[in-house]
């Protein structure tokens, strides 16, 4: 355990022990850090909003129907996990880039995708979803189904039943996945850099800065990877520990623990 | 050739050490190089060379955080000279060869742009090295040359540079956007219109009195692993055969 502990350790102790936190402060407030900042806060929610928006019906469906293609449903939204990220970024480029296979649909309507601030966005939704599917499939799954049947008992539609009793239930690892996604939006670097491009500003979130820091200034680059570390164990110890994040008691016994919140 | 028998030889017995020599080199140097490993493999069939290629900022960052290589090929003198002062480089560098610039547009250039002019137009997709990147920095150098030329106007360089979308990580990658259609245009090096690509896009030549002639030099590294093939390595790069094979990559003579 020691080694493996090492091994996942040492590399986030390394990155913190070399700069004073004065240091890290004034390196983020300079104006290249700020931009980088900014615009990863931005795609970063944009994406994770975007995933909610879409997912969450895909995993209604995931968690409470049965159809003809399922599984493959199942296999396409999972990918993007184990899909290097590069691949994906290729992929995009050649889907919807200016003469991908839509590409050139989406450019006769005025939609140029490549360079722009919305491919870091569609980058990072591709990247992120299957986080937000697999927490919201097993939360929703979770919901037992007597709730809905005494809710459909007393005259509540299927519309209500969902809004009202169901997502509530499943709520905690809704939130869960949807910090999830968020940040691995955040980190989202190879998919970025393939499909968007990289531009102070527009493209250049703090994964591809950090990257570009390295060969010119590194501790520009180390104060940007310690925030990002701080971000993402801020992200986990929230779902961990939040009391909405079913720690103690919560709503959903065995829903939420494929990414979301551990026991 | 009978130095290249001599060559063989002492790279095939430094090599019997494995994994074999290791040579980091400037990401423009990818075909050229991989056609004299080929090269030097056909000779020598126990040979083991592995390269590394990416941009030269990046391997000299490789370079000084301890990776294990032999031999540094650079795009420009400046990232050489960085490692070099760092204490990493054994030998005194030579020069490679030498490289220019020329900017490439799509084959099927729906942007239509047909000179260096086009580039200062408004709304051009232009993809750049990064400034950190030899080629990129070289391709800034050549906009302000062609500013102060007849022609094109103090203000050619900023409204080119208005214009770029993406500041890619190597040079390589400008070249790949352009060719898939994605950039209207990019400047690259000569050397990165290989036969593969040169299919897919146009060149539009810059002159050489506002050209960017950039020198690749290479050198030992300190602690090489692989010391004797390491030296036969780069003796072999720029004996005659190999300096043919980089020219028919592109390249221009070492002098």
């Amino acid at each position: 355990m020691a080694v493996l502990l090492c091994l996942l350790a040492l590399p986030l102790v390394a990155l913190v022990v070399r700069l004073s936190p004065a240091a890290v402060w004034h390196r983020l407030g300079q104006p290249d850090a700020l931009a980088a900042l900014r615009l990863s806060l931005i795609t970063s929610a944009a994406a994770a909003l975007a995933v909610v928006v879409l997912g969450l019906p895909v995993a209604y469906l995931l968690a409470t129907r049965d159809f003809p293609g399922k599984r493959l449903v199942q296999a396409i939204v999972e990918l993007p996990i184990v899909l290097p990220p590069t691949v994906a970024g290729v992929g995009l480029l050649l889907a919807f880039g200016r003469v991908g296979l839509v590409g050139g649909a989406l450019h006769a309507v005025g939609i140029t995708l490549p360079f722009t601030t919305l491919a870091v966005v569609v980058a990072q939704s591709f990247v992120a979803t299957p986080f937000f599917i697999a927490a919201g499939v097993a939360g929703l799954a979770a919901v037992e189904s007597r709730y809905l049947d005494v809710a459909a008992t007393l005259r509540a539609g299927p519309v209500y039943r969902f809004f009202n009793v169901m997502l509530p239930l499943a709520l905690p690892s809704i939130l869960a996945g949807a910090a999830m996604s968020w940040a691995r939006a955040l980190g989202e670097f190879g998919a970025t850099i393939t499909f968007a491009g990289s531009l102070a500003g527009r493209t250049e979130t703090m994964p591809l800065a950090v990257y570009a820091a390295l060969e010119t200034n590194i501790d520009t680059a180390v104060a940007l990877s310690i925030l990002l570390v701080v971000v993402s164990f801020g992200v986990l110890a929230c779902l961990r520990y939040a009391p909405w994040a079913g720690g103690v008691g919560g709503g959903n016994r065995k829903g939420s623990r494929a990414y979301g919140p551990g026991r | 050739m009978h130095l290249g028998g001599m060559l063989a030889t002492s790279l095939f017995t430094a090599c019997t050490s494995r994994p074999g020599l290791v040579v980091f080199a400037a990401a423009s140097l990818t075909d050229a190089f991989n056609e004299l490993g080929d090269s030097l493999r056909r000779r020598d069939p126990g040979l083991r060379i592995q390269f590394n290629f990416a941009g030269s900022q990046t391997l000299a960052f490789q370079i000084e955080q301890g990776a294990a290589a032999d031999v540094f090929a650079s795009a420009d003198e400046r990232w050489m000279a960085i490692v070099r002062d760092s204490g990493y480089v054994a030998d005194t560098p030579s020069t490679l060869v030498r490289n220019r610039l020329v900017v490439i547009v799509p084959e099927r250039n729906r942007a239509h742009v047909e000179n260096l002019e086009d580039l200062a137009r408004q709304g051009i997709r232009l993809v750049l090295a990064a400034d950190q990147v030899p080629a990129g920095r070289y391709a800034r150098q050549v906009l302000l040359n062609l500013s102060h030329k007849d022609g094109f106007g103090p203000d050619f360089a900023p409204r080119v540079l208005a214009n770029v979308v993406s500041n890619e990580s190597n040079v390589r990658s400008v070249a790949t956007k352009v060719q898939l259609g994605e950039a209207d245009a990019g400047i690259v090096y000569v050397s990165d219109v290989t036969p593969a690509i040169a299919a897919r896009v146009r060149r539009i030549d810059i002159p050489d009195a506002e050209n960017v002639i950039a020198p690749y030099p290479i050198a030992l590294l300190r602690r090489a692993p692989h010391l004797e093939a390491g030296r036969a390595f780069i003796a072999s790069a720029l004996a005659p055969e190999g300096q043919r094979v980089l020219e028919r990559n592109g390249f221009l003579p070492r002098d």
